[in-house]
């Protein structure tokens, strides 16, 4: 894996939504890059077009104007399937409701991507049990979400995400529905996802969590504000 | 791929029907109502069928029957009944004649017998006059006792074989057999007994009592009859030829002129195909009529259930498309799970249509004899054919449910609570 090699190439985006008679300007132009393990945070307060701006860096939207290349390749025309293809091997989604199968086991949920890759179930089970064990559930594997915590039912939604060994995992308020001290624990884990190499994306309006990230991209009205380094980052 | 995706389907498929148990039965009980159906009409046409081979069996599929009667009934009554009778002379010249068949027995029949026994009557038996060669036949073969020999036949004997409906009425503890009876005031020596020939569709043929010819004659008279020439060919293959040469040998006896009309009949059981062949379409379309009423009123219990389910479900077709479920693992996993509940209603049907048929094959005809051709079994070809359109009827109800969620807009599937 070579450092320093470019990921995510953003040119100019944007994106329009028709809303009734009235045109609403998500994204008026959005340039960037992301490297290889980077820990980046975008922030912006509600309606500054974060939101469809991870929806576009996860490939499940796309812009109405301007380039994407993902890993060299153009993905702003991809079609519906082949953008389900993408986030199938290349992106880990960890999400603020954490988004689980609620009958499925933790064990069938960190397997699901792995179903839609087309691995056999000797594989998928043995890469599943790994990824909860990476993330510390392995006494957790038959549980079935509404038997675990938050933090259990994130870690699992995390190793969901990682268990395809994903390009870039994109996590959108992954604290927001946990309490501070959880939180923190679940900001250890990326932390250290980090430190094993992976890149994160961080999508954000706390302040607190951004300064987990070692980059911070501020959003505002569908442009960035600023980007920056972040000198300091916790752990 | 695909087929591990189906795999993966059909267990959710169990997994969410799990979930809402009620649910899924009352959706599925449209389906289940409409495969009974198909099933209880294929037992029963395969029952009818089985009925009809049966006669057709009695009959004789290689035996001719010429006789001044269509049997089948095909022709223009008043001209059939205008024809001339088929005298005796006539039956025996034909029999001299004729080369090609096995075996020629003429028939004749009476069909106001009155036998009587230990102080009892019975009417409406027909008694048949035949030759000892008789015996060859279908219909004179024997299940107990035997028939009557040439001597006793040549002789004009008092000797009777019986059929089993006479032997059942009168000899309801034993089988009669050396016992004698009473008919039309003479006395019969009862020698043997017939198979049991009739079915549902013509138990007449078992009410019946063979005499030998000669003896019918001092019985019943000799004139103003018409005789029946049993022709049997021998095998299926030289039925052809023995036809051609019995319409060539009638039509001599007869005196028809080249280009003039038969004016007698060669019966046989192609003849009776035709006419079951209409039974057989009259109980598909009345059955074909119901299930389809069923099927669809069942399609619309389960395309129901297919919306509330897309509908109940958007949040995790959202998530299953964010870790990379295609439009068509979305389908699949829809239309799967639509097959499922179908198929769980066929298979309920046809253990319910199982009960049914081995009730009713087992107490029916206690009441109703003629239902004796029900079988108790219902054939695992039908199991087949149930499964296959209740997979179909799955599907097509499915689709458009199925289309919905594949067609979901995966941020928009996500948001949804």
């Amino acid at each position: 894996m070579q450092e320093n090699e470019l990921i995510i190439k953003i040119e100019q985006i944007t994106k329009i939504y028709q809303m009734g008679e009235e045109k609403v300007f998500a994204l008026r132009g959005v340039s960037l890059e992301i490297k290889r393990n980077e820990y980046v945070a975008i922030m912006g307060p509600s309606g500054s077009g974060k939101s469809t701006l991870m929806n576009i860096i996860g490939c499940l939207d796309t812009p109405t104007a301007g380039k994407y290349i993902f890993e060299g390749e153009d993905v702003s025309e991809l079609t519906d399937n082949e953008l389900a293809e993408i986030r199938n091997k290349k992106i880990g989604f960890v999400f603020q409701t954490f988004n689980l199968l609620a009958r499925a086991t933790a064990l069938k949920n960190v397997e699901l991507p792995l179903i839609y890759a087309g691995l056999h179930r000797h594989e998928r089970l043995e890469k599943a049990r790994k990824a909860l064990e990476d993330v510390g559930l392995l006494d957790r594997i038959t549980h079935k979400p509404n038997e675990l915590s938050g933090g259990q039912r994130q870690r699992v939604a995390i190793a969901r995400a990682l268990v395809t060994n994903p390009s870039i995992i994109l996590a959108d308020e992954p604290t927001g529905n946990l309490d501070s001290k959880t939180g923190e624990d679940i900001m250890k884990l990326f932390a250290e996802l980090w430190r094993k190499g992976n890149t994160i994306i961080l999508v954000t309006h706390e302040e607190e969590i951004a300064r987990h990230a070692h980059r911070i991209i501020r959003i505002r009205d569908g442009l960035i504000e600023r980007d920056e380094i972040n000198p300091n980052p916790i752990y | 791929m695909i087929l591990l995706e189906i795999k993966e389907s059909i267990k959710n498929a169990f997994e969410s029907m799990k979930a809402a148990k009620l649910r899924s039965a009352l959706a599925s009980l449209g389906v289940v109502i409409g495969i009974s159906f198909v099933i209880l009409m294929g037992w029963i046409l395969a029952g009818l069928d089985k009925a009809v081979e049966d006669t057709f069996n009695i009959i004789g599929k290689d035996m001719l029957y010429v006789d001044k009667w269509d049997w089948a009934g095909g022709k223009n009554w008043k001209e059939v009944q205008a024809r001339k009778n088929i005298t005796y002379e006539q039956a025996t010249r034909f029999k001299k004649m004729m080369h090609s068949a096995e075996v020629v027995v003429p028939n004749a029949r009476y069909w106001g017998g009155q036998v009587k026994y230990a102080g009892e009557t019975y009417s409406g038996i027909g008694i048949e006059g035949v030759t000892y060669e008789y015996a060859l036949t279908p219909m004179g073969s024997i299940e107990r006792g035997r028939f009557f020999s040439e001597f006793e036949d040549r002789q004009g004997e008092n000797v009777c074989v019986i059929g089993t409906i006479p032997a059942a009425q009168i000899f309801p503890d034993s089988n009669g057999i050396g016992k004698t009876i009473k008919i039309n005031g003479r006395n019969f020596l009862i020698i043997g007994q017939v198979k049991k020939q009739g079915t549902m569709m013509m138990d007449f043929v078992d009410n019946v009592i063979y005499i030998p010819m000669k003896t019918f004659f001092s019985t019943f008279g000799y004139m103003n009859r018409s005789f029946t020439i049993c022709v049997k060919a021998g095998s299926i293959a030289s039925l052809e030829e023995v036809r051609a040469e019995t319409e060539g040998i009638m039509r001599t006896i007869r005196n028809i002129k080249p280009g003039e009309e038969n004016d007698f009949s060669i019966n046989e059981t192609k003849a009776f195909e035709k006419s079951f062949v209409t039974i057989r379409a009259s109980v598909w379309g009345i059955g074909i009529g119901m299930t389809f009423l069923s099927f669809l009123v069942g399609m619309i219990g389960i395309m129901n259930i297919m919306f509330v389910s897309v509908t109940e479900r958007t949040k995790e077709i959202g998530i299953r498309k964010a870790v990379g479920a295609k439009k068509r693992s979305i389908l699949y996993q829809f239309l799967v799970e639509a097959a499922v509940l179908c198929i769980i209603g066929a298979i309920v049907s046809f253990i319910i249509c199982s009960a049914i048929a081995y009730l009713a094959a087992t107490y029916l005809p206690m009441w109703i004899e003629g239902l004796n051709f029900l079988s108790p079994i219902i054939p695992i070809r039908l199991l087949i054919i149930a499964t296959i359109v209740s997979i179909a009827v799955g599907v097509l109800a499915g689709l458009i449910p199925a289309i919905r969620a594949a067609n979901l807009d995966p941020i928009e599937a996500l948001r949804y609570e």
